[in-house]
């Protein structure tokens, strides 16, 4: 028996000299995304999204006619399982870069590897405002908005619209919805605008049945709602607040995540007029040629429409290509960290006219965040709905302040 | 002679395995494959007290490793790093506390309903972890755990838990043999028996809960240094469940089936992951397999063919 086991454990041994390994004399990227489960139509379209940016890169060739190599790893949305695949791309596969990630607590874990290991982590798909402020470490770039940006957008269209703010909130029971909601406050006492909240509401995460929360809203007669939720969560929200008319009695806000494409796909006619919505990305807007460029590129390849996740991979690929053009190598870390702390980058999302640019202080790529109206489009199948009459918030304007960034570091530390 | 003989190999193969691992390929990579699987594998042997010895399937052991975790990481991050080493020796006290609590509500009942009701409690404690943001941090986890200067760095804090570990297994190896461990596998196989014998079998079954809850809140307090970071999910019940599945994998009825389940499990996870997201496939059907052909596990399969072999070398083998 025990000649068996020890058969068993050795043919064990020799598992642990298998790996697969990239290609010499490459640029390696590291990227982790959700493919599977509740996040996995994010990671989908990120893989995608990187292929068209690396064929671009590759196109155009890079210094020492060396090529980029990304390989994307599924992380389970699982923060321990994620610090493993990190801890490997580093040790075993020798990466230069890490990027992706789309969820906060999976990226608090990864960028703490990053720091440890001095590797450059480049978030492409995550919210969290503590990143770039208290988790905050030198070798962490983001290159989407986090979800301060989007709030003060949201505080700035609520402002200009004027009329009586008695406004209720809806939001998963967790730091994602409870940051939009302190965001929003504090946006309003930046604006001085006087707000009248009536309500908070906290389903948890994936609820599947929202009754009771609606008729309570619908009781608590706000003329607004504003709401954080995230993903599939927003669908199955609208689609049964629809069946007890809530759109018709209050306007409906949703700045963070509630423009994403995907929402649109899957409500198709469910989806009601007149919802004020802002996204990371806009398939229809802005209407520039670099937008227009990348949807047709997307939707070439994979045959639909991409969510906006797909831009924050995009850029990701291309923001660290433009770095290693500017250092000339992809080893010198140090010398990387200080191009991209000085980096411009015309993203698909910039209106024309402006182009993002990271903030050396906090490592956050400044960018417009656009904030539509639902109206009838069909232009981008299966969706019958699409956002329009966009506003755009300008860039300086919306970045989380010194004030904000000390506040976060006494109330979160 | 035979039997003691018999007794160290698989000690020497334990010591062989994750000793070697210092030596495979430069450390790196495995060394950090090797730590979680000691540490899960103490998880496991721990839950197999209760589980292959005394026939309680609890569901809810995730409850005492993420407590586990959870006071090493609160401890050291609001205290400092010399804080690391006392709420690792606070954790089995805790852990005490609380399963003799848990344990006494829970083991009230039996079977199935005992099954859920470690399920409610560890998924309870859960909910709190997510919900009581301003002491857990919520769903961010907690990140940056420091760790004493001494530990730091892969191979030392490789060497640190195997030591710990490898302590914790021992005691539960001759807890395994001792007349307590019988009592334990009297209670599994006719625990109508024990009471005749005049012996209390709640008392017995309590007490190996709280041993069992005690060495898997060390295992979380261990884990909490591996990378310095904790998120509630390790309180959630899929966490449970994988320690079951480990445990099946391996062979319950096996003192090192549990290990040998976890080495295999995180190994493969690791190789599999690397090319597919399809991982959870290829688990599901491995136990698929395991389960309908192989139902005592990898320690079965070595126990099948070991009785094979004996006969045909002409030994007699008495069961």
């Amino acid at each position: 028996m025990n000649r068996k086991l020890v058969t068993i454990l050795s043919a064990l041994l020799l598992c642990l000299t298998y790996s697969v390994s990239f290609a010499a004399e490459t640029i390696k990227i590291g990227a982790l995304y959700p493919m599977s489960g509740r996040g996995g139509l994010y990671g989908q379209d990120s893989e995608a999204a990187i292929k068209i940016a690396v064929e671009e890169v590759n196109a155009k060739g890079l210094p020492g006619g060396k090529k980029l190599e990304v390989k994307v790893i599924d992380d389970q949305s699982k923060p321990a399982y994620a610090v493993t695949v990190a801890k490997r791309y580093i040790t075993e596969d020798k990466v230069n870069f890490l990027m992706g990630v789309v969820s906060s607590a999976v990226a608090l874990a990864v960028t703490e590897v990053s720091k440890e290991y001095k590797t450059i982590f480049v978030g492409t798909d995550h919210g969290a405002t503590d990143l770039t402020a208290n988790a905050f470490q030198k070798y962490y770039f983001r290159v989407n908005n986090n979800t301060y940006q989007s709030m003060m957008a949201g505080a700035m269209y609520l402002k200009e619209m004027g009329g009586s703010k008695k406004i209720a909130f809806i939001g998963p029971d967790y730091a994602y919805g409870r940051d939009q909601l302190a965001e929003l406050k504090y946006g309003f006492k930046k604006l001085g605008v006087k707000a009248d909240f009536v309500g908070e509401f906290w389903p948890k995460l994936y609820e599947p049945d929202y009754t009771s929360y609606i008729t309570a809203i619908i009781a608590a007669k706000p003329d607004i709602l504003v709401s954080g939720f995230w993903g599939g969560d927003t669908v199955a929200f609208i689609k049964q607040a629809k069946a007890y008319g809530l759109f018709k009695k209050m306007k409906y806000a949703h700045f963070d995540a509630g423009g994403n494409y995907e929402l649109f796909s899957a409500l198709g006619d469910d989806c009601p007029e007149g919802l004020i919505l802002g996204s990371k990305h806009h398939n229809n807007w802005p209407d520039t040629k670099e937008n227009k460029q990348f949807v047709a590129k997307f939707h070439k390849a994979t045959g639909r429409y991409p969510s906006y996740a797909a831009q924050g991979a995009y850029v990701g690929i291309l923001f660290i290509a433009e770095a290693v053009k500017k250092v000339g190598n992809a080893e010198n870390t140090e010398a990387l960290v200080k191009a991209m702390e000085g980096m411009k980058l015309k993203m698909p999302e910039d209106p024309a006219g402006f182009t993002s640019f990271i903030d050396p202080a906090t490592h956050q790529m400044v960018q417009t965040e656009s904030i539509g109206i639902t109206e009838k489009n069909s232009k981008y199948p299966p969706a019958k709905y699409m956002l329009g009459k966009f506003k755009d918030y300008p860039a300086d304007k919306i970045m989380p302040d010194q004030e904000y960034i000390d506040l976060l570091k006494k109330t979160k530390k | 002679m035979m039997k003691r003989y018999k007794d160290l190999v698989p000690w020497i193969i334990y010591f062989l395995v994750f000793g070697g691992m210092l030596f495979v390929r430069g450390g790196g990579h495995y060394v950090h494959l090797a730590m979680q699987i000691i540490i899960l594998g103490l998880f496991a042997t721990s839950f197999n007290v209760l589980f292959g010895k005394t026939g309680l399937l609890s569901f809810g052991q995730a409850l005492f490793y993420g407590l586990g975790a959870y006071i090493t990481g609160m401890a050291a991050k609001s205290f400092g790093p010399d804080y690391f080493m006392w709420a690792l020796l606070a954790v089995p006290l805790v852990a005490i506390v609380v399963s003799i609590l848990l344990g006494a509500l829970s083991l009230r009942l039996s079977d199935v309903y005992f099954t859920m009701l470690t399920l409610a409690f560890a998924q309870l404690a859960w909910g709190i972890t997510i919900k009581w943001y301003g002491l857990t941090r919520g769903d961010d986890g907690i990140q940056a755990i420091p760790k004493p200067a001494l530990l730091t760095g892969n191979v030392n804090y490789y060497l640190f838990s195997f030591l710990v570990v490898t302590a914790c297994i021992y005691f539960l190896w001759r807890l395994d043999r001792s007349p307590f461990g019988s009592v334990l596998e009297g209670i599994r196989q006719n625990s109508l028996r024990v009471t005749f014998t005049g012996m209390s079998v709640f008392r017995h079954q309590l007490l190996a809960y709280v041993i069992s809850s005690s060495f898997t809140a060390i295992a979380g307090g261990l884990y909490a240094g591996i990378d310095g970071s904790i998120h509630p999910d390790m309180f959630y019940w899929t966490m449970s469940g994988s320690i079951i599945l480990m445990t099946i994998l391996g062979g319950m009825s096996g003192f090192f089936g549990p290990i040998i389940g976890v080495t295999i499990f995180v190994l493969l996870e690791d190789m599999v992951g690397r090319s597919t997201e399809y991982w959870s496939f290829v688990i599901g059907i491995i136990m698929l397999i395991m389960v309908m052909i192989f139902p005592h596990g990898i320690i079965g399969i070595a126990t099948y063919f070991g009785k094979f072999f004996a006969r045909k070398g002409g030994q007699v083998d008495n069961p």
